[in-house]
């Protein structure tokens, strides 16, 4: 009670960190969820885009609510309205989309054939400056080992195309489910926060705002950076004069979400891009490669630690490992998916850690449950 | 399109919330807002609602009920029960530790761990219910979103908070200096 001076408190338990027992369930439960994640995938994913979706509308919800609006009414305004801005952009570029894609294969071809050529360009130019590369025939050596792989390019892409059709029905519940994370997210808190014995009550809330916080932050900040990278690439590939430089920026920027194979992608994307429109000036690639290495350097430097970095307060070196980790057991999903993951188990662990080694709170628990035992059978 | 903004008419537990002296300055609005960030819940009679020392997360509101918040004896109650005892004292079970150091006893309508809101200092002092009580808790965090979403709201309370802590603390003076003048 505050009426009590502070200085008559006992001096307050010291707040030690997680221990290493508390540290290794973290981690093997991070991996457990990731192998559990990969099964169902076609579950995971759309959530992931429903979250990030709930943290991009949220800000829109709580504005129309502070004006006056309840919350079903706002959230089911604004999800209407970002559908509406979605039917209106798809169908805006459907033309263009549809062109595109009745000549994929072709397209797909071309741009590979423009990678290849620019891959020879160089490895020949090298070869003219260096001897021993002359003598190993690295250029012919090279062409010849691409010539017997490029023929099964199409092979590999026409399952990956009908993988994404596949995918398109479990994608398009990632707007129904952040409606309902954005009408009924303050009800499942206080559902969850019910469920949890009095003792426990301040230090529950404590975490599940502290998760909440941790995805807002990890979201909000993948946003932003999502952002920043689209600008930063798109200014950087229309003074290189590349076409499409805001779309080939977005999509490297969202290829970048999945760590260091989606960074390789969007590089390889934005040389090949560079490489077959550019046939005749191979400097044009060299330049792509160059502010493509800026903006990850750039990335990596400033814009990670103003916007995720700073949201999971993980150390470097775990961040690192956990990344090896996540792509060992999971794939690429788990490259993705154990940042976040992460970010939410160690709240957890690091709560539940901290609530079953208080003797105290688990003596009021049990202290609790002794008055409800005698209430039930007062009159027995 | 109008119709959207106007609020519906407000619910029972919305109007015994504007009865509350923390949120008597609400708007209906407003109070709507606030409500979805409360949380209910019931303790029965000797529970322990929160100890001295503990960092405090939120603000407790008397909904019904009385909470008897006192400085507990450290010399026995407290060692015997952070032992692992599931009960108080079990020689004297009508003796909790709460009653050595009695500072009050709060009913229906009063709030207690104000502090808890501004900043997370420890708890001064131990809150347990005086008989079965149910409480609304209004979470730091989320008054400190509060105050970056709607400064309005949280001001409003801010007031509230503050005129209760002056009053509290011309009590203390005035009962120091009587004290005094007795000495």
């Amino acid at each position: 009670m505050s009426a009590a001076a502070n200085g008559m408190a006992t001096p307050h338990p010291a707040h030690h960190g997680s221990g290493p027992v508390v540290w290794a369930a973290i981690i093997a439960v991070t991996c457990l969820l990731l192998l559990v994640f990969q099964k169902v995938l076609w579950l995971v994913v759309p959530v992931l885009l429903a979250l990030i979706l709930y943290y991009f509308l949220y800000p829109a919800v709580r504005s129309l609510i502070y004006r006056g609006m309840s919350r079903d009414a706002a959230a089911s305004l604004v999800t209407l309205a970002f559908l509406v801005l979605v039917g209106i952009v798809g169908i805006a570029l459907m033309p263009r989309l549809t062109s595109k894609l009745t000549h994929w294969q072709d397209t797909v071809d071309r741009y590979v054939q423009g990678g290849t050529q620019l891959l020879d360009a160089s490895l020949r130019g090298l070869e003219r400056h260096s001897p021993p590369l002359a003598r190993a025939k690295l250029a012919d050596t090279v062409a010849a080992r691409l010539a017997q792989s490029t023929g099964s390019i199409a092979d590999h892409l026409e399952p990956v195309a009908l993988g994404i059709m596949a995918w398109t029905p479990s994608l398009l519940l990632a707007p129904f489910l952040a409606f309902f994370f954005l009408r009924d997210g303050r009800r499942f808190k206080r559902f969850l926060g019910s469920a949890v014995p009095n003792a426990f009550f301040e230090k529950t809330l404590f975490l599940l705002h502290e998760i909440d916080r941790t995805a807002r932050a990890y979201f909000q900040g993948l946003i932003n950076l999502t952002i920043l990278d689209t600008v930063t690439l798109a200014a950087g590939l229309w003074l290189l004069g590349i076409p499409g430089p805001l779309a080939l920026g977005l999509i490297c920027a969202v290829l970048a979400w999945v760590p260091y194979v989606g960074s390789i992608l969007g590089g390889l994307l934005v040389v090949l891009v560079a490489a077959t429109d550019f046939p005749s000036d191979p400097s044009m690639a060299y330049w792509a490669i160059g502010l493509f290495g800026l903006v990850r350097l750039l990335d990596d430097f400033v814009y990670m630690p103003m916007t995720i970095g700073k949201s999971l307060e993980l150390h470097p070196l775990i961040t690192v490992l956990m990344i090896f980790a996540g792509g060992a057991v999971a794939g690429v999903p788990g490259l993705m998916l154990v940042l976040p993951v992460l970010g939410v188990v160690m709240v957890i662990g690091e709560t539940i850690g901290l609530i079953i080694t208080d003797p105290r709170l688990m003596a009021r628990h049990r202290h609790a449950k002794a008055l409800r035992r005698v209430q039930a059978s007062a009159d027995l | 399109m109008v119709k959207l903004f106007r609020f519906r008419k407000t619910t029972p537990r919305q109007e015994r919330l504007h009865e509350l002296s923390l949120f008597v300055n609400l708007t209906p609005a407003e109070l709507e807002i606030v409500d979805g960030l409360l949380h209910e819940r019931h303790y029965l009679e000797g529970e322990v609602i929160f100890d001295e020392g503990e960092e405090g997360q939120a603000i407790y509101i008397i909904a019904s009920g009385e909470v008897l918040i006192s400085l507990p004896d450290h010399g026995n109650g407290r060692h015997a029960t952070q032992q692992g005892g599931a009960s108080p004292a079990p020689s004297h079970p009508l003796r909790r530790q709460g009653d050595t150091g009695r500072v009050a006893q709060l009913g229906p309508g009063t709030f207690f761990g104000e502090l808890a809101l501004l900043d997370n200092s420890p708890r001064s002092a131990q809150a347990r219910a005086a008989s079965p009580c149910e409480l609304i808790i209004f979470f730091r965090d989320d008054f400190v979103s509060l105050l970056e979403t709607h400064a309005r709201i949280s001001s409003k309370i801010s007031r509230q908070l503050a005129r209760h802590l002056g009053t509290r603390m011309r009590a203390m003076a005035l009962s120091m200096s009587a004290h005094q003048h007795l000495v």
